[in-house]
């Protein structure tokens, strides 16, 4: 799958840079190599097969670039020390137990996908007086700048503002350095309110600008027309892919390693699906998501043709949903 | 002689369309204005997410919306829900009414318990009808027959009289407790010179039409449960009265959506028995209807030339409402009268062979209906309240 397929793939990207700009800043780092990356956090539920779509589109993106003669750093980031920022004291290690757990989740990934992603834990380096001393640079242009600052608020949900301004917004913080430094950012559409604090501080600084990336959103499966219909706006956003418990709708969300085969079949049987591309269609994206399972375990680097498939008619509501529901057991949940 | 008559025919026919045209501008806004006025939520949503939408909805007669997300869960995930639709029985029932009955049917399809108050005591105290008797007596012989005629099912429809279901006046008079004269009075508008100034109205409007709506939510009916009322949205303010007593007796606050009106024939507003000329009963002779519809006012020009030029003023139409909100899949007569591809003859051609048609169906229909009167009567006591 070469970068412009990849990048071109409906339902699974949404809003992408052209694969010409992506080469030119590939052309421009140097040294090399290209600093691809994803991070996220996670929590109670398990590991979402979600988070597959992001692991698996930063390795294939790796591969089209690698293709093209670039040398190539795909990371993911486990957030582990931001996830345990708002549990607590006394859950703060069952916390980071979690995040050992995605981490060996992700590398279990790269084991049977061959996905090849460097694994980084933000554990291992936000304590560290080179990171302060970053995030402090950090803090200070924003702090300087009142649009930058309020640019920085509204990362933050409306109802936890008051207790972040009151930690002086240092997860926002950690999160903005942690991306300053990159060239590619993969990430779910609402991240565009780091990205821009980032890019607005490396033009500020002369640096070079990070490019974000965003796949489309995630829905959870097994909910009818009603949910969607009753939810307004989830089509921009829809809920956390890395989170399983996003909006407490784990029951309708395929956890790896937990989810039972015949309940995700029932999840898909149920799922609200429609023809048309404009509303979402969880039954897809997590066909997309086997899809690409699929082709890592096969070693197929033909382009993902699902949605089109779909919405070109050759393939039935009902054929998709069985057939979704058949992959992921057999491309994912079987393999952990 | 003949070039003076043409141009006196082109100016008459200009006018006109100008005038038409003017009238349309000033009521196109109406609709999409009340729903930012009163808040509610235009029904694009729900045809985008619904599998198979109703024709009206498709079509945006019926156009928007109060809350129907709650009853939107219970229709995906077949628990119970409920629609209430009254009506006064004061004549045979006409295609206004056929339009809400039409939406009503798809709501049952979607699996809501339909519940229909016949509310003849409520034509009394207006003067609509000269007794209770009067009115009953048009409920059991051309109403409720003409209802069950359109397909509703019977295990799921309920029917009922006022006057023979007195049950609904405990239910009123425990509503009653909730409101105030001044609420009641607000709300309705009633004062001197208004419709309804007799105590009967006031208790009536104010009580028995908030349990009519109330009515399903009951433990007798399996309630508490979402319900459904398909009004105007002149009757938006009923709609939040009553809410707000759902909400003071731990009920569920009920939904509404909201629809357009047919046209009368004779252009002068809603269809209404009150205005004969402006209706087609579904117990008209197919005859009487092609005579009306033939001489029923329209959205053209004198001239056909002018016409086929310049188009019709399809929104100010009662043929382009009744062949769009009763027989179309889709909204092309409007394209194809604004363009001027058909004209008035032709579009009343058409609407009298599908009204024809839907007449004599439907009261081949009626002799069957009339025997299954008693299966549709809801007959269950109240007797929750009285505990």
């Amino acid at each position: 799958m070469n970068l412009e397929q990849l990048l071109s793939t409906p339902k699974l990207t949404d809003q992408v840079p052209q694969a010409n700009l992506i080469r030119e800043r590939a052309g421009l780092v140097t040294p090399q190599p290209i600093k691809l990356f994803y991070g996220e956090t996670y929590d109670e539920a398990g590991h979402p097969v979600d988070s597959m779509k992001y692991y698996l589109f930063v390795s294939f993106l790796a591969d089209a670039l690698r293709q093209e003669g670039f040398d190539v750093d795909p990371s993911i980031l486990i957030a582990d020390s931001a996830a345990c920022r708002n549990v607590g004291e006394k859950n703060e290690k069952y916390y980071m137990t979690l995040g050992e757990e995605r981490y060996h989740f992700v590398e279990r990934v790269n084991e049977i996908y061959g996905t090849g992603l460097r694994l980084v834990k933000m554990s291992d380096y936000i304590n560290s007086p080179e990171f302060i001393d970053e995030r402090n640079g950090v803090m200070e242009v924003c702090k300087a700048d009142q649009e930058l600052m309020s640019a920085v608020e509204k990362t933050v949900p409306e109802s936890k503002v008051d207790i972040e301004r009151s930690k002086e917004f240092l997860y926002s913080f950690d999160e903005i350095t942690t991306i300053m430094d990159l060239d590619v950012k993969v990430g779910p559409p609402r991240e565009d309110l780091y990205d821009n604090v980032a890019r607005t501080i490396a033009r500020q600084r002369g640096q070079k600008e990070l490019m974000s990336l965003f796949l489309a959103p995630t829905f959870p499966v097994g909910m009818s027309w009603a949910y969607f219909f009753a939810n307004e706006g989830i089509e921009d956003n829809g809920i956390t892919a890395y989170k399983a418990a996003s909006k407490r709708l784990q029951r309708n969300r395929i956890i790896v390693g937990h989810s039972n085969p015949d309940y995700v079949r029932d999840l898909m049987r149920d799922s609200f699906i429609s023809t048309n591309p404009v509303l979402p269609n969880p039954v897809l994206d997590i066909g997309i998501i086997c899809e690409m399972a699929r082709k890592r375990l096969e070693r197929d680097n033909s382009p993902i043709t699902l949605a089109d498939d779909f919405y070109g008619g050759g393939i039935s509501e009902k054929q998709l949903k069985e057939k979704v529901g058949n992959d992921v057991d057999e491309y994912i949940l079987s393999k952990f | 002689m003949e070039d003076e008559q043409r141009a006196n025919l082109e100016r008459v026919s200009r006018e006109d369309h100008e005038a038409k045209s003017a009238l349309w501008a000033a009521k196109v806004d109406y609709y999409p204005e009340k729903l930012v006025e009163l808040g509610l939520k235009p029904i694009d949503r729900f045809v985008q997410y619904h599998p198979n939408p109703s024709r009206l909805m498709k079509m945006g007669i019926t156009f928007g919306h109060r809350d129907l997300e709650s009853v939107a869960d219970a229709m995906a995930n077949n628990k119970p829900w409920a629609v209430v639709s009254g009506l006064n029985p004061s004549g045979p029932l006409h295609f206004g009414h056929k339009q809400v009955f039409d939406e009503l049917l798809w709501l049952q399809q979607q699996g809501a318990d339909v519940y229909i108050p016949i509310t003849n005591d409520e034509s009394y105290v207006v003067d609509k009808a000269k007794s209770l008797g009067e009115s009953r007596k048009i409920a059991y012989e051309q109403v409720i027959p003409s209802i069950i005629a359109m397909g509703f099912s019977s295990e799921k429809t309920h029917i009922f009289v006022d006057s023979d279901y007195p049950d609904i006046y405990n239910l009123a008079m425990d509503v009653s407790k909730h409101l105030s004269l001044n609420r009641v009075f607000g709300v309705f508008g009633f004062g001197q010179d208004e419709e309804g100034e007799n105590p009967g109205t006031v208790f009536y409007r104010g009580a028995v039409q908030i349990a009519q709506i109330l009515l399903p939510q009951l433990e007798e009916f399996g309630g508490p449960k979402p319900t459904l009322i398909p009004v105007g949205v002149d009757q938006y303010p009923y709609i939040l009265l009553a809410r707000d007593i759902a909400r003071k007796k731990g009920l569920i606050p009920p939904s509404a959506i909201f629809t357009k009106f047919t046209h009368g024939l004779d252009g002068q507003g809603k269809m209404s028995s009150s205005r004969p000329a402006s209706t087609i009963s579904l117990t008209d002779e197919p005859k009487s209807a092609q005579r009306r519809i033939r001489g029923a006012y329209t959205g053209g020009s004198v001239l056909a030339s002018f016409q086929k030029e310049h188009g019709g003023v399809p929104g100010v139409c009662p043929i382009y409402t009744l062949r769009t909100y009763h027989f179309e899949e889709d909204n092309r007569v409007w394209d194809q009268c604004s363009n001027g591809e058909i004209l008035c003859g032709q579009c009343k051609g058409a609407a009298t062979e599908d009204v024809v048609k839907y007449l004599t169906d439907h009261q081949e229909k009626l002799v069957d209906a009339r025997k299954r009167i008693d299966e549709f009567i809801l007959k269950t006591p109240i007797k929750s309240i009285l505990k």
